[in-house]
This record gives C-alpha cells, sequence and structure tokens, in this order.
C-alpha cells in the first residue's frame, strides 16, 4: 500500500536550513577570497627590474597608452655628469651641441644642463619620453648606466592585462607593492620578497 | 515546493552569487592611482635645486699652474731591476715583456704573492713606468688638490720623492690617467690638464715645464687627458694639437727644437704619438680627434708633415696606432668606431695613406686599450657594443678574418692586458687578474684571482723581473707572478 502521508516538513526544514547555511558560507568565502584576491590585487603593480631589461624596445611599441607610460629615469647618484654622454649624443656627434643633428633621442626629450666644469646635468622630459630605450642602451654600453626604463604610475592605466609584460624577452616585468612602486637604481628595495636592487657606484 | 524545486531555487541563488562575484573581478577596471613622481623637476627648478644653464655662461676659471711646484723627500730606496718598463706600452710600444723571466703557469687559490702595497692613489687611471728599481706614477693628491709626479721604491713600494704642483681640478671618471716616459736622465710627465712637466729622474729636480692649454692652445679631451709622452734621443715628442700640432722639446733645456704646424685645428685624442718606420722612413703617427697623421723623426727633417688622414676621426679615441709592417698600421677605437688597417705608400718624397679595410664594432675593435700584435695577429678584448661577442678576448689576423674569441662564459670589461712569457695578462674592471696562454689555437685560462679590490681598473700594467705592477682606480699593487 502506498504511503499516503506527505512531505516530512521536520526534513524540509532541515533541508532548507542547512542549505541557506551551505549558500551563506559559499557567499562569505567567495566574498573572502574576492576581497583577499582583490586587496592583492590592488596592492601589486607591474614594474621593470632594469638589472632584467635588455632595451628591446617593446616598451615603446607595446603598452595600450601612447605614448607609452614607460619612460626613461634617470638615476643621479649614477651618473658620470660627462659633458660627452653617449645616451645623449649621436655616436660620433659633430658638435656636442643640443642641436637636433646631434641628439640620440629621437623626440628631444633629454634636457641639458651644464652644472659647473667639467660636469652637465641630463633630465628627462617624461611628458616627450616614448620609451624607446635608445638613451638607455648607450649608457648602459658606454656610460654608468644611470638612464633605465620604469612604468611611470602616474601615466599606467593599471589594466592589469599588461601588453608590454606579454611580450618582454627577458622576464623583466614583476609585480611590485603599489606603495613602493619604482624600482629605483640607487636606492635598495625594502619590501620583503622582493629582490634587492645591486648597490650601484658612484662616479 | 518539494526538494527539487528548493535545489533549483538555491542552485539559482549561488549562480547569481557567483556571477556577480565574476562580474566584479575580472569586469571592473582595477584602478591604482599613483601620484608619485620620481622627480618634480619643475619643483626642483623652483627650489632652486636645479639651475637652467644652456653651457654658454662662462666655466670655471682656471686658475695659472706653476708647474715647478713643490718637492716632498721620503724615506723610500730605489730597488734594484734588471730591465725596465720606462714608458707606456714598454720599451718597444708593444706591451709585450721581452724578459727571460719565467711566469708561473697556475696560481694558489688567493693569486700570485702580493710583493707590496696597496699603496694608496688618487681616483684615477694613470698606470705605472719602472726605472732602475724605481716605480714612476703620475697621480692626483685630492687633499692638496694637485697634480703629483711620485716616484716609488720598486722594491718594498715606498714612496722616495714626489713632486707636485697645485691645480684644482674636479674628478671626472677619475682625474690623471697617463703614463709618464724615464730615461737615465729625465723624466717627462704630462698632467690631467696637459701641463707638461720635466725632472730629473733621480733627484726629480725641476728642469722645465710647458701649459699646453696657455702655450699653444691645447683643449683638455673630455674625462682628462690620456696622452702619454714620449721621449726620443733627449728630445720630448709631444702633441698638443693647438697651434702645433706636435712639439719637440730639447729635455735639457725646454728649448722647443721643432714644431709641426697645426694648420687644420685637429684636437688632443686621449691617444698616444707612437714612433714608427714606414716604408722606410721613422715617423712618429698620432691619431687626434679629427684625424690620423705622421710626422718625420728623422734628423733632416724632424717635424714635417708626412700625412694625414681624416678619415679616422672619431670623438673619443683612446687606443694608440700599431705597426703591422713596413707598410701597414691598425687603428681601432670603442664607442661604435670599429677598426681600419691603413696603408702607407711612398710616391717619390710623398708619403699617401689609404685605406685597406673596416671592421665594424662587431667584429673586432677595442674602446680603451690599445691592441697586442704578436705572431702576425691581434688580440684584444671587444667592445661591450660588440653585440653576442661583448667583452670577449679576440685574436684576430691581419686580413681582419676572426681567429678565436674566448666564449661566452669569459668576458671582460675595459681594463689592461699585457704580455709577457708568451702568456697574456687581462685585468678586468672589478680588479680581478686572468692568465692566459698567449695562442693562435685559442683561448686557453690558465688561472683567475681577485687581486684589487676595484673598481675601475683600467690603467695599463708593467712587468719587470716576473713583478706586475697594477692598480684599480684608487691602489697600487706589486704582485710577483715569476715561477717561484
Amino acid at each position: 500500500m502506498a504511503d499516503l502521508k506527505g512531505p516530512d516538513k521536520s526534513n524540509r526544514f532541515e533541508f532548507i536550513k542547512q542549505g541557506v547555511s551551505r549558500v551563506i558560507a559559499l557567499g562569505l568565502g567567495m566574498l573572502g577570497g574576492f576581497t583577499a584576491f582583490a586587496s592583492r590585487r590592488s596592492n601589486t603593480v607591474w614594474q621593470i627590474d632594469p638589472s632584467k631589461c635588455v632595451q628591446c624596445e617593446h616598451c615603446s611599441t607595446d603598452c595600450v597608452v601612447s605614448p607609452s607610460a614607460v619612460k626613461c629615469v634617470q638615476s643621479y647618484p649614477v651618473c658620470g655628469y660627462c659633458q660627452l654622454c653617449f645616451g645623449y649624443f649621436q655616436p660620433n656627434a659633430p658638435e656636442l651641441t643640443a642641436a637636433a643633428e646631434n641628439q640620440l633621442c629621437p623626440t628631444d626629450a633629454i634636457e641639458r644642463i651644464f652644472v659647473d666644469d667639467p660636469y652637465w646635468e641630463y633630465n628627462i622630459e617624461e611628458d616627450k619620453c616614448i620609451g624607446c630605450a635608445k638613451c638607455v642602451q648607450a649608457c648602459e654600453m658606454f656610460g654608468n648606466a644611470s638612464f633605465y626604463l620604469q612604468v611611470r604610475h602616474d601615466v599606467c592605466v593599471n589594466c592589469n592585462n599588461c601588453s608590454i609584460a606579454m611580450q618582454c624577452p627577458s622576464d623583466a616585468w614583476e609585480r611590485v607593492p603599489a606603495d613602493d612602486p619604482y624600482i629605483l637604481k640607487h636606492i635598495p628595495r625594502q619590501t620583503a620578497g622582493l629582490r634587492i636592487a645591486p648597490p650601484q657606484f658612484h662616479v | 515546493m518539494n526538494n527539487k524545486q528548493l535545489s533549483i531555487v538555491l542552485v539559482g541563488i549561488i549562480g547569481s552569487i557567483a556571477v556577480g562575484f565574476l562580474t566584479l573581478l575580472f569586469q571592473i577596471p582595477l584602478k591604482v592611482t599613483i601620484k608619485k613622481r620620481i622627480t618634480d623637476y619643475e619643483a626642483e627648478i623652483e627650489a632652486g635645486n636645479i639651475v637652467i644653464d644652456d653651457g654658454s655662461k662662462k666655466k670655471t676659471s682656471v686658475e695659472s699652474v706653476t708647474i715647478e711646484g713643490n718637492f716632498e723627500k721620503f724615506d723610500g730606496q730605489p730597488g734594484e731591476t734588471t730591465s725596465e718598463w720606462p714608458r707606456f706600452r714598454g720599451a718597444d710600444f708593444s706591451n709585450i715583456a721581452k724578459e727571460d723571466v719565467a711566469l708561473a703557469e697556475s696560481w694558489q687559490s688567493g693569486g700570485p704573492p702580493v710583493l707590496w702595497g696597496p699603496v694608496k692613489l688618487g681616483e684615477g687611471h694613470s698606470g705605472p713606468a719602472i726605472w732602475k728599481g724605481r716605480v714612476f706614477i703620475m697621480d692626483y693628491d685630492e687633499e692638496k688638490q694637485g697634480d703629483a709626479l711620485r716616484c716609488f721604491s720598486m722594491s718594498d713600494g715606498k714612496e722616495i720623492w714626489r713632486r707636485w704642483y697645485k691645480n684644482p681640478i674636479k674628478r671626472n671618471h677619475g682625474v690623471s690617467r697617463t703614463i709618464p716616459a724615464i730615461t737615465e736622465k729625465y723624466t717627462v710627465s704630462m698632467g690631467p690638464q696637459c701641463h707638461v712637466m720635466c725632472v730629473d729622474t733621480e733627484t726629480g729636480e725641476f728642469l722645465w715645464g710647458i701649459d699646453s692649454i696657455e702655450e699653444y692652445g691645447s683643449v683638455t679631451p673630455l674625462w682628462y687627458t690620456g696622452q702619454c709622452p714620449l721621449i726620443e734621443d733627449n728630445i720630448a715628442v709631444l702633441a698638443p694639437c693647438g697651434s702645433s700640432l706636435m712639439i719637440g722639446v730639447d729635455c735639457a733645456t725646454g728649448d722647443v727644437m721643432w714644431q709641426t704646424p697645426n694648420v687644420d685645428k685637429w684636437k688632443m685624442s686621449h691617444s698616444s704619438i707612437i714612433p714608427m718606420t714606414l716604408q722606410g722612413k721613422k715617423m712618429y703617427v698620432y691619431c687626434s680627434m679629427n684625424g690620423v697623421f705622421a710626422v718625420s723623426a728623422e734628423l733632416e727633417d724632424r717635424g714635417k708633415l708626412l700625412w694625414k688622414s681624416h678619415l679616422w676621426a672619431h670623438s673619443v679615441t683612446s687606443p694608440s696606432p700599431i705597426q703591422i709592417d713596413e707598410e701597414r698600421l691598425f687603428l681601432t677605437v670603442g664607442y661604435g668606431g670599429g677598426s681600419m688597417m691603413m696603408k702607407v705608400t711612398r710616391q717619390g718624397e710623398e708619403f699617401v695613406p689609404e685605406v685597406l679595410f673596416e671592421l665594424t664594432k662587431k667584429v673586432f675593435s677595442c674602446e680603451q686599450q690599445t691592441p697586442l700584435f704578436y705572431q702576425d695577429h691581434l688580440f684584444a678584448v671587444l667592445p661591450k657594443d660588440a653585440a653576442a661577442l661583448r667583452g670577449q678576448f679576440a685574436c684576430m689576423d691581419t686580413d681582419g678574418e676572426l681567429v678565436w674569441t674566448s666564449g661566452k662564459t669569459e668576458r671582460f670589461g675595459l681594463g689592461p692586458f699585457l704580455m709577457a712569457d708568451d702568456k697574456i695578462f687581462i685585468l678586468n674592471d672589478n680588479g680581478e687578474l686572468t692568465l692566459i696562454k698567449a695562442s693562435l689555437d685559442g683561448y686557453q685560462r690558465l688561472a683567475q684571482a681577485q687581486v684589487l679590490e676595484g673598481h675601475d681598473a683600467w690603467a695599463p700594467m708593467a712587468l719587470v723581473d716576473g713583478k706586475l705592477l697594477l692598480r684599480d682606480s684608487k691602489q697600487l699593487i706589486c704582485l710577483d707572478v715569476s715561477r717561484l
């Protein structure tokens, strides 16, 4: 004979109770996970490790921002302040003047300032810099390597899908803490877990 | 509502929440705004920390220098040597020690025994010269702000005497970078700002001086003078490249015996004058910034310009020319300039230079040091811009064909190399000394050791009686590299 009794109400209540508990637990878990992930994401940004950069020029061509959010920066304690700066002048420049034909930078983004004989100071005009790294390469080869590339976080849109990082041939791109977003040559990194930049001599 | 319906509702709720989270996770652009700038130039300029100057303002005035300066005597005593290293690249300009002293083929882990040193020096790249138990080195005394010609004992490194003159200048990748020329009677030095000083070799007594900038209108090369003086037949041969291209000065009197006019206004480089005999004619060859030229070194027409070529013009020229044979000379530079093999022919009384071939920086060139020429082959450390060959030690024949390189695991910097006893010493920028076999068959490392603290160990080395003198930017040491 068939059981004519309806559904067991106590079982249904237990089922709903357990189900809601599980949904809440799952939701809290996902919320926690998302919060942790989002927090981690929000606390790190992309940056270029200068010791790994090979000046391939992808930084100038592959950024979603135009001109690129990657700019050359100058490490003043590392710079030799040379009258003939190989990062500034074309090889065998006819004259050591700021005339366009003498300059290596294609966008005139390096400012050359006389300081005191025999020193000259070189500043990057970041609005003009396109991150082509021509100056960086020359400075690395023939100078003190005081020019190097960094992602400028006042320009970068932090799209989390960095097209340059995907193209970088030397794994120079890494995530760094957002509150310490630059890998500066003359300042050792304080953040645990990140590589400490090697000390640079001052010439 | 039965269990099935409840399940559907719950799955729906879970799904909605998951979709919501995933949407948040992947679709909302996460904006991290960092306004921090590495250097705020406008603020720095406003604060006066950066002064805009186009360089047209008058530069720091150069004080008149009294080259005789001051003399100091110390308690060092001359040592004993059986051979000499009397100038840049040694007695015959080859940078090859010809003495018959067997050298060690391997070293203890700490490197060859240190005979003396380190002797503290002013920051620079000037190498030592050795004469009769004495070591001469051009230095810069940072405390006294003076160029100093210093004489040390070869036996223990103690200073014997010092003659220095006040010349306040700022360091510019070091200060001093020349090697004095030594003879029995005379020692001639060239300071960082082209001050020439001649003294008595034994006593350090001042004989005469020339301020090349003041007297000849020389322009000090970038990073200061690298030209090492030459003495031949008691005549100091110098290339002021001002009003005169080259001059000969009687060491005894300081009288200018001959001078070559500088009609093209060619400028001084970091290279040094090398005597050569090409097409049967003895001549002094010099690479200026604007071209290479040769001046007669023979008595009947000494000082006469024999030939010149503007085809070897580079903004920075450090290596000196190398004679290959009776008609060819090899030229090289760094900073992307490459190399050139030049031939000089004689047409009657005229000498005509021509380019045989040129080599790019990726084939063979050298940035700061002059290559070795041994068994009809050239040896040098290739420059940083030599692509895959960067920093490798290389051997090349005189047709411009590479014979071997040291390989990608054996790279060097801008430091010097010197040959002796069929071996080559190579000093790296960081003070690491490597000993290799001098061979046309390939690179064979014999020994390697960290012998100096570094950095910028760029000065040419000197070797006498199995004792190697070498320095980094701030200290000089003497190593026993003989076979013990």
